[in-house]
């Protein structure tokens, strides 16, 4: 179709107006609830406001000034990381794991699918919950196990140096399912003929899964690195209900920090300097993620 | 239903015992002459024609045992008189309360009164978002006289009332009498610190190199370890800060009290941090605990042993603090619904019931009258734990101001204790921190007061 | 067709089945121990996935005393009801239930309608920068929730709708997920009769209507279905927004039956929880296949 920039037929006009019709609510929602809210939170970072106050006051750099400078943030950049990078490892190997496991035929894969799945279905906040109850180190299912091998149990949630090991399990525990589905799909759109091709060269299991399976896998894996970095990033209603970010500030992760700041301390301006902070990560993230996507990814 | 059955239960159990004959009949419900099929409201065949009652909205923050007999307390009001109705709205804890009213100021949907506790009145008042009550208080012809002087002076900014005193409490030293038995200690909790590290290690059982009951135990962040330890400086000689929010963290007295929490847990290692207190206490996972009174109704409804009561153990003098909540008006509140407000303050902190409410959760009696009320003293022979802590409540004093007046300073602390219980960082370099934080987050308190107080 | 060729055995559904192809990457003839080790790893994900909601389901069924007991038991030495009766009692689940049924039909429901209306505009109208537009719509995906809870809140409480239904539904109305899921389907749908249609002179909507939506119904099912869940377990903003008993959702009542019960009756606890849990684990169970699409769809190409 050649656009012409003079004439706009009745056609086209029609169509954009359906266009905006169709598209417009949409976009004004996000515009309104998404996108405003971060010119806000941006505004609001140069801002001193305990949401009571009837001003703000404008404390320009002060608040980054403080964030940067506080040992406190240091601690809740690394934990943000350290979440991150765990939940992701950890979510994305034993999925690849676990699918390909489920990609052989074994009877009742199907039923297992469907429990390795379902936590991925339930409430956060209930989840929580549950493994506070497995967690708990003195008649918890867990320390039931650990003791079965002879070691004991930590005090999970009240020890600084296990209290992120625990929201981790429970974090990848819900969101494996996640992985292991998408991994399953992106097995059974690997063509067939590449098996046999490499059959017919001799390959062995192992050269067949390094040369054929994972780089058939590559769009996949990059899609889940990009939506379970997301997923962790966003996690919160797990360590709201088990931890409050807590022990001391040993679960306290960015989006954790940002909520407990604003609708917590109600420091809005700190609040706000943690929103651009997650903010410019995102979109750091995003703009790694498009140009390593332009060049390495192996569509199949 | 059954929170209500319990409710009602409790309420005539107790209104059995004596809480007057008045509110009895004011609790009786208005016969509805038989065989007329009009409304109910409208056939209540009352003398004078009623006006359409007042709805005012309470948000508060008990649960459990707690919050049954608030509910149970609403109740007996709105069955008490027909022109104000209270609509009772839990909201979490004192946190999550204050959160609520803070963002509900915002929206213009805060309640008509609100339970604050004693770390967020003050954040309220300075903002201007509290009725000043006197004249309330006049017009509803309440006593002020008659409240315990410490509690009600509290909530007192420039001669004006802002903060009614209702669920109030003291720390409290509580401790399992069955373990005190096991090792043979006297009945009794211990008179000085001193006396209780000689004790602790015999309360101590261990399996392997497990702890299976700890002597002693200390809360976490979120459940007001800043608030126990508050007594704990004084006893030490130190404290948080001046009135004038001069911070004191780094005092060599006020560190030594945060460095005997340090050796209880790391280096006496008969206490332990625990996530939830009273639960340990009741499972006889920890012998003692220092908690408040206002967790009494809930030990003594659920511990299957017998518990004692002391006055908070000594060191180089005795300490010990107030804390709880009370009750405010929004000043959101329309003016014509003030009156009604007050009505449900005035009869929840009324000598009748704080009566009840003490005997039901534990929090201080905040009526001098009530002390003496035949119903109080035949509950301390019957009960003498809280007899205990009525007593020690003319020793207390109001907690510091880096604790109660500047913004999360009880969080701020608590999580400073927390880093030394839990995660036996060094003290001096801890407080040193806090005394930095505390300061600066103290700013704009000072220029906002002076704006309001001049 | 759809983008992925999932091949379930123990549930033809109305979806799209093929013949089942074996991608095994072992090789086609597998020994006996091979085949021992699969179901050994089976058997291991089942522990490792299923055990904690096996845990939740008993812990509802036990009593107090038993909850504490160590070792712990597998079956509930006396099973009891009393925990569920004791749940529902001492909170309006009753209410809470309806509450989350009314705001999840209303917010998969907007989400829904706007992720079937924007993704047909983006694959069948013209506009001009249509595809800067569809970006900016991507983009709201990067966008956590709690990064705006703070501004949304003040803008609903500016439009007075905090403590109400709108206050919840609207802020997560609008579906940028959905939105690409569909478009993804759309593109793969049979040119041809979309232009016969065009040619017997239907306009977009009746395109839109009685052949792009028949056609996409297996997609729109399971983002539907998605959807449903997301605004079921939705649990912050619903707790920020809401005050009053009557207008919480089942998230927060299970969160403040947990705050209230504390550790101290844990069976308690576990019954709330199932009150949360159990809708969508039914919905889960009836249509796991439409689910499992949907999520696989969004990640392989179309």
């Amino acid at each position: 179709m050649v656009r012409s920039r003079r004439r706009i037929t009745a056609t086209e006009r029609n169509e954009y107006l359906l266009f905006l019709l169709l598209v417009g609510p949409n976009l004004l929602l996000f515009g309104v609830f998404t996108y405003w809210p971060l010119f806000y939170n941006g505004y609001l970072s140069f801002v001193r406001w305990d949401m009571l106050a009837p001003i703000k006051i404008w404390v320009g750099l002060d608040n980054y000034r403080y964030l940067f400078t506080s040992p406190e943030f240091g601690t809740i950049l690394w934990n943000t990381v350290v979440f991150t990078v765990s939940a992701v490892l950890l979510t994305c190997g034993i999925g690849l794991l676990m699918a390909l496991l489920l990609n052989q035929p074994l009877r009742g894969r199907v039923a297992v699918r469907g429990i390795v799945f379902s936590p991925v279905m339930l409430s956060g906040a209930a989840i929580g919950i549950v493994w506070i109850y497995i967690f708990d180190p003195r008649y918890g299912l867990l320390d039931f196990f650990i003791r079965g091998v002879g070691l004991r149990s930590p005090n999970w949630l009240l020890d600084t140096s296990w209290a992120m090991t625990a929201v981790i399990i429970v974090h990848v525990w819900k969101t494996l399912g996640y992985a292991v589905v998408i991994y399953l799909a992106g097995l059974q759109a690997i063509p067939r003929e590449l098996y046999e091709a490499a059959l017919v060269d001799g390959a062995g299991t192992w050269a067949r899964f390094r040369h054929v399976t994972l780089p058939g896998l590559s769009p996949v894996t990059f899609f889940l690195v990009i939506t379970t970095v997301l997923a962790a990033f966003q996690s919160f209603d797990i360590i709201k209900v088990m931890t409050d970010g807590g022990p001391v500030n040993a679960t306290t992760t960015l989006i954790y920090y940002l909520y407990e700041e604003g609708f917590v301390g109600f420091n809005a301006g700190r609040a706000g300097v943690a929103a651009v902070v997650l903010f410019l990560a995102m979109f750091v993230f995003t703009l790694v993620q498009m140009r390593y996507s332009e060049r390495s990814v192996h569509y199949a | 239903m059954s929170t209500f059955r319990m409710n009602r239960r409790q309420l005539l159990k107790n209104l059995a015992i004596g809480t007057g004959a008045v509110a009895l009949a004011a609790c009786a419900p208005a016969a509805a002459p038989a065989g007329n099929t009009g409304s109910a409201a409208s056939s209540s065949g009352s003398a004078a024609p009623a006006a359409e009652p007042v709805t005012i909205t309470l948000w508060s923050s008990y649960s459990g045992k707690n919050g049954e007999a608030e509910a149970a307390l609403v109740q007996k009001f709105n069955e008490s008189q027909s022109d104000v109705v209270v609509d009772y709205q839990f909201q979490g804890n004192y946190e999550e309360t204050a959160q609520k009213v803070t963002a509900a100021l915002q929206a213009r949907t805060a309640p008509d009164v609100s339970l604050l506790s004693d770390v967020w009145w003050f954040k309220f008042y300075l903002n201007q978002a509290l009725v000043p009550l006197d004249d309330l208080l006049a017009a509803a012809n309440v006593d002020v006289n008659d409240y315990q002087d410490s509690l009600i002076n509290e909530g007192v900014r420039q001669g004006k009332h802002y903060w009614i005193p209702f669920a109030r409490s003291t720390p409290l030293f509580y401790y399992n009498k069955e373990k005190w038995a096991e090792v043979g200690l006297p009945d009794r909790g211990p008179e000085t610190w001193d006396e209780f590290m000689e004790w602790a290690p015999e309360l101590v059982r261990m399996e392997g190199d497990e702890m299976k009951v700890s002597a002693f135990a200390h809360p976490d962040g979120a459940s007001y370890i800043a608030w126990l330890f508050q007594g704990v400086t004084w006893q030490f000689g130190g404290k948080y800060s001046d009135p004038d929010f001069t911070m004191h963290m780094t005092d060599e007295n006020t560190i030594r009290a945060g460095q005997f929490y340090y050796d209880t847990v790391h280096t006496w290692k008969w206490a332990v941090p625990s996530k939830d207190l009273a639960t340990d206490f009741i499972n006889g996972l920890t012998a003692a605990a220092m908690m408040s009174t206002g967790s009494m109704g809930g030990i003594k409804a659920n511990a299957q042993f017998e518990f004692g009561t002391a006055f908070l153990p000594k060191k180089d003098y005795f300490g010990c603090c107030t804390g709880g909540a009370g009750l405010a008006i929004l000043s959101t509140t329309p003016p014509e619904k003030r009156d009604a407000a007050m009505a449900y303050i005035a009869f929840a902190s009324s000598p009748e019931q704080t009566v009840f409410w003490a005997q039901n959760t534990g929090y201080m009696p905040v009526r001098k009258s009530a002390l003496e009320s035949a119903e109080m003293q035949a509950y301390f022979e019957e009960f003498p734990q809280f007899k205990t802590a009525v007593e020690q409540l003319p020793l207390t004093r109001p907690q510091d101001a880096a604790r109660v007046w500047v913004p999360n300073g009880d969080q701020i602390i608590g999580k400073g204790l927390e880093r030394i219980t839990v995660q036996s960082e060094d003290v001096a370099t801890v407080f040193g921190e806090l005394q930095d934080t505390l300061t600066r987050e103290a700013e704009p308190i000072v220029t906002q007061l002076r704006a309001i107080e001049g | 067709m759809a983008q992925v060729d999932f091949v379930d055995e123990l549930t033809p559904g109305p979806a799209v089945t093929q013949a089942p192809v074996q991608t095994s990457w072992v090789g086609h003839r597998q020994s006996w121990l091979s085949l021992a080790l699969g179901y050994l790893g089976l058997a291991a994900c089942v522990a490792l996935i299923g055990l904690p909601l096996y845990w939740m389901v008993i812990g509802a069924f036990k009593t107090t005393a038993e909850v504490y007991r160590m070792p712990p038991t597998w079956l509930p030495a006396t099973p009891t009801w009393t925990n569920f009766v004791k749940a529902w009692e001492s909170a309006p689940f009753g209410r809470y239930y309806i509450n989350t049924l009314i705001v999840t039909l209303f917010g998969s429901g907007f989400e829904i309608f706007f992720a079937i209306t924007s993704a047909y505009a983006f694959v069948f109208l013209r506009f001009p920068k249509r595809e800067w537009l569809f970006l900016l719509l991507l983009a709201a995906l990067m966008v956590p929730n709690q990064v705006t809870i703070l501004p949304n809140y003040l803008t609903i409480a500016r439009l007075g709708w905090i403590n109400t239904y709108q206050g919840i539904v609207v802020p997560g109305a609008s579906v940028a997920y959905g939105t690409f899921l569909l478009r993804q389907y759309y593109k793969t749908l049979p040119l041809d009769i979309l232009d016969a249609a065009r040619v017997d002179g239907a306009g977009h909507l009746r395109v839109l209507w009685s052949i792009v939506l028949p056609l996409a119904r297996p997609a729109i099912i399971s983002f539907g279905l998605l959807s449903v869940v997301a605004k079921w377990n939705d649990f912050l903003w619903p707790l920020i927004v809401t005050n009053t008993k009557d207008m919480r959702v089942l998230s927060i009542g299970i969160y403040w039956l947990m705050v209230e019960e504390g550790t101290i009756d844990w069976g308690v606890v576990m019954a709330g929880t199932l009150f949360v849990v159990l809708p969508v684990a039914l919905i889960f169970l009836y249509a796991q296949r439409y689910i499992v699409e949907g999520i696989a769809a969004g990640a392989v190409k179309g």
